[in-house]
């Protein structure tokens, strides 16, 4: 074909590459069928550089990072094509070059190291491994693995050793599992989600640690991130993945700020960045879902979703386009990108009324553990604006989710003088000894709709319940508010006879809106409701929080740790630091001006998707 | 640690005060006379009452059952309503004997069946998997007192390798008391070699899923040193578990063995205690039974815990 | 409330308001998937026939019996025959007969005690698991001393009591059982009011039976079917050993306990018949009902 020789030609580096991976296609069985998860992918990392894989989840870009050192689950297989690293064929190794191989060339960096590293052994032992497998005796591997620590920057590393995986801190074992990967000093360091999961502040560290032990080594590094922040401050080039398919490629910069495909740009179009808010435009969303793997794709992968599809493209299969600077697009109508057309305002700019609708005053919540008193909140005063997003931030354990619970009645908060009044009147503690309106006054959406949905009842009657629960509506006129409710959430009659298990998460997670907003609340809380979606599924779902309360008035406290999001959609930020909130102000104001250090700091630690120097307009 | 284990024994404390009251209601839900019962319906009237008198069957339930709190609790387990022996002097030995058959059954089933399960749990879904899962799955359906009734027929009528009678003659060496054993050991081993290798290829399969073992794969290390190193002590947990649990009802739940082969371990004697209403030897007995097992779960709590220092020691 | 107006959206929405399915609900479907994957499993396939077998004996024993069972008037002790296919015992009595009538009972009691004993499981395991703090604590220290007896001493116990009858057999396989089943039940529960349906419910004011028995339940049904199949088979087996132990159905009835009871004496004098039969008879039902069980298992656990 004719496309290989192209790319080919695209190798912009001289010496032999440190990874090459040849129209590689990767199968799973699944009941006796093997479905194509990869269909032909090629690139090239050399040595020394840094080489990033986005796409959304389900897209191959794991499969390809697991294929580079042959990991594949019982039901996988290579079915063509090559891989190469330091021009070893990593696909026709024995079982034996492939250990020796794994043991000297290449390591891997995970995404949950607290399940990466063995619970049973101590940490000492665990990288000490790596180093007797290369044939030091076992004092000189202690030796090395301690230096291996300091490398990483473990404080008193001789006491690492001898701790459990479990004494460490997330960031600490992440750092244990950089260590061991370094212990060969690998051709190729494959990360695969490396910081999903850690705190934004120990993300940063983790990211700078990998940038510093790249400038001592010129191992390739292949990275696996669904966070485009992360790929675009990690890495030199950037392919862009669709069902199987690489379909863009380019350097970090260019592919940021000139992408080429109709999927990349949608992809950066869905996401909230360059301050954008929702007064500005609606987020870009993608309409429709990634074929399921083993799907027949004659022609354009992307057909099906393209807004900018035509005949051709559904007939034929687009042939690689080069661009300058070494990017490449496969798309026939690379020249008419600019036809995709930009979205309106969510909402308009607005007043926010200085009536608080709920308001928290000096709530302070402890629980008891083991005989200590461990303190989750601590005075906190909050109130919410009818119609306004709070954006509530902070790192794990800050008390976010306590403080959300604690408004909702699900814990009592201690009884030291604090309250929480409802228009003005206090309300009881526990949501069991509140008043009908106080517990259809606030309501909830939780961040993973497949623990927040009743597997076993069906959309409707999930709805249906908490109307008649919620409101006086019964009887037909409850199924007429049922219908309603999934009308306004894009829901057809058909979602409505389904049970969660067969929605994708998107509609997942409108089902759990449409649940929220059944009672008709005044308050919604949304505890990271996209946390688990994809970008353009996260993209329709803030769309339609933002009109949703355009048009019903409600408030919302918007927990979340993606500061995108949060600067996107929050008319007010409130941050918070074990049990505090440290500082409060107009959304604006905290991003054009931290008060508080930590705020400065919890800022400045998240990857920025613009690059530093360079902006981006969307409406360029 | 201290305090994990001073809780887990109080808790153990009472377990069994639970134990004995369940058993104390048991004996005595239905309004029966226990020394009509001892003596035989051909007794005296008066020999019948004079008994009741001596014992202290007759007082009021709540009376009987407080004076036999009483006596568990300061260790005096009292004598046998029957024999008028010491309860203790009756159901050591056949506690002994019970010990004894029990040691030789683990000794021959636990390394055989964690080796079955590590062999098919290596071989998930191959043929040689089928046969150890449904070996062990028909091993363990069988009542022991069906398979000890096989091996009886076959072993020691048809093809005389073992004895009929377990009962070993006193003196006999070492090698004489396993010909005397190794029937009942045997049909033990039947009984329990499908939940232990089940439990262990389960235990197994779970781990070589685990992310820490794709690490270690990644390390470039062999099968075999990822098995032994990385494989075993997490996937071991469940096995020990499931040993603990046998080990605490091989006392008393292999009454059929005992019955097929005349061995007078600590089940009979209870089986015996039961027809004939002597309430202290069953209580007593029934309390050894649940001792042995909350003990031996401890243990293996304990063993647990050691192997896996992420498990916290908590008394739930 | 008035709809939003973005066109963008990431659900095939649009085009499928029109095509109106006939709603099939997914529950039944994935039933009916469920159900074909066991079918399919050669375990169930011989599990399920040797079990109908015993059923169709148990229902019918005198049509298949050629003998009366209880009738002494053949001579005692005969090796198989053509006649007497498995024998006759020391009493004379034809043993292929007493072993078709053999199933009745067993057949009676042992699912019906599961039942009672998985029902009695799911309402105590569920308020274990449910309510937690001070009742969670007692039930389970009561439970934990239930589970530290073997059943058949405990069920010998009771029985020698209550004295034999088939009801009373029922009645305590079915209360050993509860304890077994309430363990595993308040796990499930445990793990289940975590999620957040729950705390949702919660929200909007569900009373605790609501939460219990509409919300939690129906999640629930997975591992009670599973351990309703495993617990059919203990209970053959707890019967079968019972029975043997003299503590089963009363005599003279030719339960297959009581036969391997009888006569495992006279396997000394070379008659194995009379006790590998029945004994045999009490295998293949316990390994039949535990494939069965074994086949529903690895199908619902996913594996």
């Amino acid at each position: 074909m004719s496309e290989t020789t192209t790319i080919d030609d695209l190798a912009s580096t001289a010496t032999p590459p440190a990874l090459e991976v040849d129209e590689l296609r990767v199968s799973y069985t699944v009941r006796g069928v093997d479905r194509e998860v990869l269909r032909g992918v090629s690139f090239r990392i050399a040595p020394g550089e840094a080489y990033g894989l986005v796409g959304e989840s389900g897209c191959g870009k794991s499969t390809t990072a697991y294929a580079a050192l042959r990991y594949m689950p019982k039901n996988g297989k290579i079915t063509s094509g090559r891989v190469l690293v330091n021009n070893n064929d990593v696909v026709n190794m024995s079982t034996r070059e492939l250990q020796h191989f794994r043991a000297t060339e290449a390591s891997m960096i995970y995404q949950d190291p607290v399940q990466a590293l063995n619970p049973t052994l101590k940490i000492g032992k665990q990288i000490t491994e790596c180093f007797t497998i290369l044939g030091h005796s076992k004092s000189e591997a202690a030796d090395l693995a301690l230096a291996g620590l300091k490398q990483v920057h473990i404080a008193a590393p001789s006491s690492v050793m001898e701790r459990y995986p479990h004494q460490l801190s997330g960031g600490m074992l992440q750092r244990v599992v950089i260590a061991m990967g370094l212990a060969k000093d690998p051709r190729l360091l494959v990360l695969d989600e490396p910081t999903t999961g850690l705190d934004a502040t120990v993300e940063a560290e983790v990211l700078d640690l990998v940038r510093e032990l790249r400038r001592e080594s010129d191992a390739a590094v292949l990275l696996i991130a669904h966070n485009l922040g992360v790929i675009r401050t990690m890495c030199d080039r950037v392919g862009v993945m669709y069902a199987g398919k690489m379909v863009e490629e380019a350097t970090a910069d260019t592919l940021f700020s000139a992408p080429k495909h109709p999927y990349t740009i949608g992809l950066l179009n869905a996401i909230p960045r360059l301050g954008l808010r929702k007064t500005d435009r609606a987020l870009a969303t993608i309409p429709g879902n990634m074929p399921p793997i083993g799907a027949d794709l004659p022609a354009c992968v992307y057909e099906s979703r393209c807004p900018i599809v035509t005949n051709l493209c559904r007939t034929v299969r687009p042939p690689v386009v080069e661009l300058p600077n070494g990017q490449w697009t496969r798309c026939h109508h690379s020249d008419k990108l600019d036809e995709i057309v930009e979205l309106e305002a969510a909402v308009p700019v607005h007043e926010i009324s200085s009536e608080q609708v709920v308001q928290l005053n000096q709530i302070s919540k402890t629980f008891r553990q083991r005989n200590n008193d461990v303190p989750a909140l601590v005075s906190v005063d909050l109130g919410f604006a009818e119609g306004e997003t709070l954006g509530l931030v902070g790192e794990s354990g800050s008390g976010k989710s306590t403080l959300a619970k604690t408004m909702l009645g699900v814990y009592g908060p201690d009884d030291d003088g604090g309250t929480i009044t409802l228009d003005g009147r206090p309300m009881k503690a526990k949501a069991t000894d509140r008043r009908n309106e106080a517990i259809q006054a606030i309501q909830m959406v939780f961040q993973n709709p497949d623990s927040a949905l009743n597997r076993a009842w069906t959309v409707r009657r999930i709805l249906r319940r908490t109307v008649t629960q919620l409101t006086d509506i019964k009887g037909a006129d409850a199924d007429k508010r049922v219908s309603e409710i999934a009308e306004a959430m894009r829901l057809s009659e058909r979602h409505l006879d389904m049970r969660p298990r067969q929605l994708s998460g998107g509609l997942k997670q409108r089902v759990a809106i449409a649940r929220a907003f059944a009672g008709d609340p005044r308050v919604v809380v949304c505890d990271e409701p996209t946390s688990a979606l994809d970008v353009s599924v996260q993209a329709a779902i803030l769309n339609l929080l933002a009109t949703l309360q355009r048009d019903e008035k409600t408030s919302y406290l918007f927990i979340t740790h993606d500061i995108g999001v949060v600067r996107y959609l929050a008319d007010r930020i409130a941050v918070m630091y074990v049990g505090r909130i440290m500082e409060r102000g107009f959304t604006d104001d905290v991003f054009n001006g931290p008060v508080h250090p930590y705020t400065e700091a919890l800022l400045s630690a998240v990857p920025a998707i613009d690059g530093t120097s360079r902006s981006y307009s969307t409406d360029g | 640690m201290a305090r994990y284990l001073l809780r887990r024994l109080g808790s153990i404390v009472i377990s069994l005060w639970m134990l004995a009251t369940i058993v104390f209601l048991l004996v005595n839900v239905l309004p029966g006379n226990v020394g009509r019962k001892v003596l035989g319906p051909t007794a005296k009237e008066a020999d019948v009452i004079a008994f009741n008198a001596r014992l202290g069957t007759d007082k009021p339930m709540l009376e009987q059952y407080w004076v036999s709190m009483k006596r568990i609790f300061t260790f005096d387990f009292g004598e046998s309503f029957q024999s008028a022996a010491p309860v203790t002097e009756l159901l050591l030995p056949a506690l002994g004997r019970s010990a004894k058959l029990a040691l030789l059954a683990f000794i021959i089933t636990i390394p055989i069946s964690i080796a079955a399960g590590i062999f098919a749990a290596r071989r998930q879904d191959t043929l040689a998997d089928r046969v150890v899962v449904n070996v062990g799955l028909a091993s363990s359906s069988i009542p022991e007192f069906v398979s000890a009734s096989v091996l009886l027929a076959l072993f020691a009528v048809k093809w005389p390798i073992g004895k009929v009678y377990a009962n070993v003659p006193p003196g006999s060496s070492f090698f004489g008391q396993l010909e005397y054993l190794l029937l009942p050991a045997l049909a033990m081993v039947v009984a329990y070699f499908g939940y232990i290798a089940r439990m262990t290829r389960a235990g197994v399969i779970s781990a070589l899923h685990a992310d820490y073992i794709r690490t270690a794969t990644m390390k470039g290390l062999d099968q075999g040193t990822v098995m032994r190193r990385h494989i075993l002590r997490n996937a071991l947990a469940p096995t020990i578990t499931v040993i603990s649990v046998q080990i605490g009802y091989l006392f008393g739940g292999i009454i059929g063995v005992e019955k097929i082969f005349n061995y007078a371990g600590l089940g009979s004697t209870i089986l015996n205690a039961v027809g004939k209403k002597d309430i202290p030897v069953l209580q007593t007995g029934v309390l050894m039974v649940g001792a042995i097992y909350m003990i031996s779960t401890l243990l293996a709590d304990l063993l647990i815990a050691y192997l896996n220092p992420r498990v916290r020691l908590e008394a739930d | 409330m008035s709809s939003p107006e973005t066109n963008n959206l990431e659900g095939p929405v649009s085009a499928d308001v029109q095509k109106k399915e006939k709603p099939i609900t997914e529950r039944s479907i994935a039933r009916q998937e469920n159900w074909r994957l066991i079918r399919r499993k050669p375990g169930f396939i011989i599990g399920a026939v040797i079990s109908a077998i015993w059923l169709a004996c148990g229902i019918f024993p005198n049509q298949i019996a050629p003998f009366d069972p209880l009738d002494y008037r053949v001579d005692n002790n005969q090796s198989p025959s053509w006649t007497n296919l498995f024998g006759t015992d020391r009493g004379g009595r034809d043993v292929f007969s007493r072993v078709i009538a053999g199933a009745t009972d067993v057949l009676k009691i042992a699912p019906l005690a599961a039942l009672l004993g998985v029902m009695g499981g799911v309402i105590l395991g569920m308020f274990m698991g449910y309510l937690r703090g001070r009742f969670d604590t007692v039930a389970s220290r009561i439970v934990e001393s239930f589970l530290s007896l073997p059943v058949v001493l405990l069920g010998l116990l009771a029985v020698t009591t209550l004295g034999n009858s088939n009801w009373v057999v029922i009645g305590v396989v079915a209360t050993l059982f509860t304890p077994v089943v309430a363990r595993t039940v308040r796990a499930a529960v445990l793990a289940e009011r975590e999620l957040d349906y729950v705390t949702s419910a919660k929200l909007r004011g569900e009373p605790g039976w609501f939460i219990m028995f509409r919300e939690i339940l129906p999640n629930i049904t997975g591992p009670i079917i599973v351990e309703l199949t495993v617990r059919i088979g203990y209970a053959v087996f707890t019967v079968a050993t019972l029975s043997f132990l003299g503590a089963g159905p009363p005599p003279p009835s030719p339960d297959w306990g009581s036969q391997v009871s009888d006569s495992y004496n006279s396997l000394i004098s070379g008659y194995w018949w009379s006790t590998f039969f029945p004994a045999m008879a009490i295998a293949s039902l316990v390994i039949a009902v535990n494939l069965i069980a074994d086949s529903v298992q690895s199908v619902l656990d996913g594996q």
